[in-house]
């Protein structure tokens, strides 16, 4: 099986090929199992049929920059995650009875250290899910993004603020960047 | 064993409800559209996964696994929601700025326009 059929001449096939699909097929299928909430053969094969289906009706565009992919730092950023989420409920709540309509906030400029669309989404959703603070704004062309944060009353909280949102690019990027990313992160170039 | 399981579902239900609860009251006592936007998406995901958890431990376990599958589509969808939504409350001027510490999105937009939006 050639992994990448009709390529065209200088650039890339048209279409995602068979092993660019798998992974949707896998995770379609899984999603048509827990629907059905029943392991069995006929749930199993089923949901690959359907799978099969959806992406050949909807064509995913070939993935133009392959990031790398690292499971343990993955599963690192999804318990990160799942520790910020109470960790952060606290924080909004403990915002909610003490200051309440006093309650203020911040809109950040932080460095974007990847131009890869992907890690960008990442870390949107990552920053987003996290209780008090959201992406507002992605302007890779100046190499920042704009995050807004709950809490921050004076200097000393917008700076706190600006360092969790470096962390949590950092973890993004242990999980989903480039080397050369992870070292531009590292070295916190263009940080204030 | 009937009664632990009991018990611990009851906290977490009981738990994921303080936490809506608590997303309610930010709603109502914050000051701007940014920050009423935290309180009432991002409690509600840690209380709909506590009541999910909850849930889970009363119902057959087939039941339960379908469960999963709200917890991931909220995880997917509530960040999506969230920042379209603060976004363009953002561009459409209903952030007021006296609630914000640092805003250096303004500041970058006195330094150069915004460009249209794609």
């Amino acid at each position: 099986m050639s992994d990448s059929p009709n390529g065209r001449p200088n650039g890339r096939p048209a279409r995602a090929g068979w092993r660019d699909r798998l992974p949707r097929i896998g995770w379609l299928t899984l999603v048509w199992v827990l629907l059905w909430g029943t392991f069995t053969v006929q749930t199993v094969v089923g949901g690959v049929l359907v799978a099969l289906v959806v992406t050949l009706l909807f064509p995913m565009p070939p993935a133009t920059d392959p990031i790398p992919v690292r499971p343990l730092r993955v599963l690192g950023l999804v318990v990160f995650l799942a520790y910020d989420l109470v960790a952060s409920t606290l924080g909004v709540s403990w915002q909610i009875l003490r200051y309440g309509p006093r309650a203020r906030g911040t809109i950040l400029e932080v460095p974007l250290y990847s131009s890869s669309d992907r890690v960008a989404t990442v870390l949107a959703s990552a920053v987003t899910l996290s209780p008090g603070t959201a992406v507002l704004h992605f302007a890779p062309d100046q190499g920042v993004w704009y995050a807004y944060s709950l809490g921050p009353r004076d200097e000393a909280g917008v700076e706190r603020a600006r360092r969790q949102a470096l962390d949590m690019q950092r973890r993004v990027l242990a999980a989903f960047g480039t080397p050369e990313e992870q070292a531009r992160a590292a070295a916190g170039e263009g940080e204030r | 064993m009937t009664g632990v399981a009991d018990i611990v579902s009851a906290c977490l239900l009981l738990l994921g409800a303080l936490s809506c609860l608590l997303g309610a009251i930010g709603l109502v006592r914050l000051p701007s559209m940014l920050s009423r936007l935290q309180a009432a998406t991002k409690p509600q995901t840690l209380g709909l996964f506590l009541i999910l958890a909850g849930t889970a431990m009363r119902v057959p376990t087939d039941s339960a696994v379908t469960l999963l599958l709200v917890a991931l589509f909220q995880v997917i969808t509530a960040p999506v929601i969230s920042q379209l939504v603060g976004r363009s409350a953002y561009r459409s001027g209903a952030v007021r700025p006296e609630v914000l510490v640092v805003d250096e999105l303004a500041e970058r937009g006195r330094r150069a326009p915004e460009p249209p939006p794609q």
